[in-house]
């Protein structure tokens, strides 16, 4: 399988003012494969402030830009708990994916529109927190690079 | 929303008075509060929120309104009980959660009848849900609408600032030797000159008694507490033994770099009543140290004695300028910036004066008016609803090219949509501008991001470093893009991107300009739209060093994105403000991870190294000759790491959060490496503040730590 068919995320909170920031804490980790045109995604979370409630997949038009919902993941437990779902992606989705488009947002009784997010990225190396590499470091720019004319 | 001072003008009345009008929907239901509440809140917030929201609430500067239709369109759908929420989180800026629950509710319980609320005989408790819209119409009580700004210090809400200005200890400075021209060119590596300590913003020291193999012995060799309240981000300046520091509320002291003495102090005023709003810096030049104010005046003191020689006014301060960029002294002449640039007319502009007398020779309009060049870049939008292009950072200078560099910052509102530029360039914002430092003519300039909607200043350092004949200025903005520019004639040579960022789409490398995200370049006011980085950079105001040894860039960026929404802005007001609301999250793909550290080739534009961590970097980077390079967090870790790879070979934590300028400077032939604690600040300190929950840090601790080798080692 190649290296890029492997996805991942952590899941952190999604954008917040003051006001939503005690209901959107908590935190998580996405891994999902595809095969073909197979989606396959498994993940969890922890310490949420509120009990979870739904998980969807989204397609947005750029890594970090939220989207549309483009399906429904299953979600088990409380405030600690579990996030599953296959799917089967058309083409343009899974150049979303491979572009990094497509993310997974987790919701919960207090926070209904959103308590965690992350977008799926191919994996990549990530260094632990103080240590130096070499490059520039950050994630893969899987849709800008390309669009950086030559000079 | 930010809680911070500055001047009620009669305009701004007027923009509250004319947005309520706008939205005057009469509600008849009585708030959740009480009178009582209401009395006790305003108050309240006189001293922990006027300073930046002013007295009127009509905000000021990067600070909402919390009055009136824009008041109203961000939470008028909203409950009472998220607006509590947020300010008991995010508020005061810079001290947030710090005052009690009562007070909290007291200050809501203001701020909603502020917007027309009417008081009734039920409290307002934290857990009280109504909807502000069903309570409020913005319409804003002509008794607040008149305030004007806290009269006194205790309404000014100052914290621990020096309670006496005026000059409090007179220097008797003998050996102090003038600072001439040919120093400040080829500066004494003992000495710490120039801001970055020279005129080419290195921020290198070449001293090398400390290295990466003994920095572990580094210890305190002394400190000096600094005052409280303001926001702390300066460096201190040391010419032969002496140690000049601008320390908060436009304090000027002079001490002995070796053992921590106070040699002479003039406190300046007027006291810092601000979160935000740095001294960034001072400059020193033949008998006198020069400093701007913060209420837009330049001082120059005699450096003997810290007598004041002559004063002038920059701008106004009663029209709401600011100054926070520091000066710069090049070719005899002191050359100064201006900030809080709210559509005032005049505009803000660059200005020198005379180092000897004062006397102005020179300005340059930083905002392009209708008939002037480049004033057909504003899409014909009215001479006064064009804002910002402010210079809070200072410049650097070109003696062989008698150039100084500047960046100015972003056009005012924020967000395209509000100003109603489209992709116009808005010149000079988030320009470099290249000027004769004799006559403050343009030579040229370079627009690095026309039709910037994000809050993503251009304004940093521009460091001046050449390869072999080649003449270059590099920078590197919030979004994140290291430029690389001939200095002698503007032109686009190279850029490179150093964080993540997708504002861009594209960037066409042939003509050096950045392409949109199409959604960016068909915003509309009112709708929420992504940017990473957010406006707490990529890159921010703690500059860059450049090892010069290593030909490496070492860079200080930030990964944080946001979600902004534009207001819409009335036209033909006279009063500007950034008019954007923000949400804010961490960046994808950085796990969490809010501080990098990269170090960059210059001559090839590769990335040598990088690491990233948890907590921001809220100081600049110094290298030195020792193969270090030094730079200070948000957790309160001041750390060395070796320049050529990254790694951390020393570090130690100081009471609060390490925010300033690090310098090295050596006196009776040992070196010495110095560093600030500070507070204040706007996004780079205020993202951390609200996004890293597990990262706690006293509220007060500002100071200065010198540290060396062990004596006799």
């Amino acid at each position: 399988m190649p290296v890029n068919d492997k996805f991942d995320t952590r899941l952190t909170a999604v954008a917040f003012d003051g006001a939503m920031r005690a209901n959107v804490q908590g935190d998580g980790h996405i891994d999902a494969v595809l095969t073909g045109n197979k989606l396959s995604v498994t993940g969890s979370f922890t310490e949420l402030p509120s009990a979870a409630t739904t998980a969807k997949l989204f397609m947005g038009p750029a890594i970090g830009v939220p989207g549309d919902a483009v399906y429904v993941l299953t979600v088990a437990g409380g405030t600690d708990g579990s996030i599953k779902g296959g799917f089967t992606l058309n083409a343009k989705q899974i150049v979303a994916l491979r572009r990094g488009h497509l993310y997974v947002q987790l919701n919960s009784q207090n926070a209904p529109d959103g308590n965690l997010w992350g977008w799926l990225m191919p994996e990549h190396p990530v260094a632990a927190a103080d240590v130096p590499l070499p490059g520039h470091g950050f994630l893969p720019q899987v849709d800008v690079p390309g669009n950086w004319t030559e000079k | 929303m930010r809680f911070c001072k500055i001047h009620l003008t009669s305009a701004a009345i007027a923009v509250a008075l004319l947005s309520a009008d706008a939205v005057a929907q009469q509600s008849s239901a009585a708030g959740p509060f009480t009178a009582a509440q209401v009395t006790a809140g305003r108050a309240a917030y006189a001293v922990n929120c006027a300073s930046c929201h002013e007295a009127n609430l009509a905000g000021s500067g990067d600070q909402p309104p919390l009055a009136g239709a824009s008041f109203m369109a961000v939470w008028g759908d909203r409950t009472t009980k998220a607006f509590y929420d947020d300010i008991r989180t995010a508020m005061p800026y810079g001290k947030a959660g710090s005052l009690d629950s009562i007070t909290y509710q007291n200050i809501v319980a203001f701020i909603l009848s502020a917007n027309g609320a009417k008081a009734g005989p039920e409290s307002l408790r934290p857990d009280t849900a109504v909807k502000i819209s069903a309570i409020a119409n913005g319409k804003i009580p002509a008794d607040v609408a008149r305030s004007s700004a806290a009269s006194t210090d205790e309404e000014a809400g100052r914290p621990g600032a020096p309670m006496r200005l005026g000059q409090t200890l007179i220097g008797k400075i003998k050996n102090y030797a003038p600072v001439t021209n040919e120093m400040l060119v080829h500066p004494d590596p003992k000495d710490w000159l120039i801001y970055r300590g020279n005129y080419q913003a290195w921020s290198f020291s070449p001293l090398k008694q400390i290295t990466d193999k003994n920095v572990g012995q580094l210890q305190l060799k002394w400190s000096w507490a600094m005052n409280e309240g303001g926001e702390n981000a300066t460096g201190p300046t040391v010419h032969n033994g002496i140690m000049f520091l601008a320390n908060t509320s436009n304090t000027v002291q002079a001490l002995d770099a070796k053992s921590g003495e106070l040699l002479w102090e003039n406190r300046l005023g007027p006291v810092a009543a601000r979160a935000y709003s740095a001294l960034r810096s001072l400059a020193v030049y033949q008998d006198k140290v020069y400093i701007n104010a913060t209420d837009a005046k330049l001082y120059a003191l005699d450096a003997k004695t810290g007598k004041v020689v002559w004063e002038t006014v920059i701008a106004d301060s009663a029209k709401g300028f600011n100054e926070t960029g520091g000066v710069i002294v090049a070719h005899g002449k002191v050359i100064v910036g201006l900030t809080l640039c709210r559509g005032q007319m005049p505009h803000c502009y660059i200005s020198a004066y005379d180092a000897e007398t004062g006397k102005q020779v020179w300005k340059f309009t930083t905002i392009a008016d209708k008939g002037t060049p480049g004033g057909d870049t504003w899409n014909d939008i009215p001479d006064d609803m064009r804002a910002g292009g402010e210079t809070w950072i200072a410049g650097t200078y070109d003696p062989e090219l008698n150039t100084t560099y500047w960046g100015v910052a972003q056009s005012k509102p924020w967000m395209r949509a509000s100003r109603r530029t489209g992709n116009a360039a808005t010149l000079y914002g988030n320009s470099t501008l290249a000027l004769d430092v004799d006559t403050g003519k343009l030579k040229w300039y370079y627009s690095h991001a026309p039709g910037e909607s994000f809050d993503l200043d251009e304004v940093f350092e521009r460091v001046l470093i050449d390869h072999g004949d080649q003449k270059t200025l590099m920078t590197v903005g919030k979004v994140g893009i290291l430029w690389k520019l001939d200095r002698v004639t503007g032109k686009f040579l190279d850029a490179r991107q150093t964080v993540f960022q997708n504002v861009y789409s594209g960037f066409d490398m042939k003509k050096g300009e950045p392409i949109y995200r199409p959604d960016i370049v068909n915003q509309k006011t009112n709708t929420w739209i992504s940017a990473c980085p957010s406006p707490a950079g990529g890159h921010d105001w703690p500059p860059t060093s450049y090892d010069q040894p290593n030909d490496l860039m070492i860079i200080p960026l930030g990964q944080s994105c946001n979600l902004m929404l534009g207001h819409d802005v009335a036209q033909h007001t006279g009063v500007v403000n950034a008019e954007g609301e923000e949400r804010e999250f961490f960046m994808p793909g950085t796990d969490g991870n809010m501080g990098r550290l990269t170090a960059y080739r210059t001559s090839t534009m590769e990335p040598v190294w990088t690491f990233q961590q948890r907590s921001s970097f809220l100081t600049g980077v110094l290298s030195t000759g020792g193969n270090l390079a030094c730079v200070g967090d948000y957790d309160r870790v001041f750390r060395c790491v070796q320049a050529t790879t990254g790694k951390t070979v020393w570090t130690t934590r100081l009471p609060t959060v390490v925010q300033g300028n690090p310098i090295s400077f050596s006196v009776d032939g040992k070196q010495y490496i110095a560093i600030t604690t500070g507070l204040g600040g706007g996004s780079t300190i205020g993202k951390p503040s609200s996004m890293l929950s597990e990262v706690h840090h006293p509220d007060h601790g500002q100071a200065l730590f010198v540290f060396g080798l062990p004596d006799g080692g």
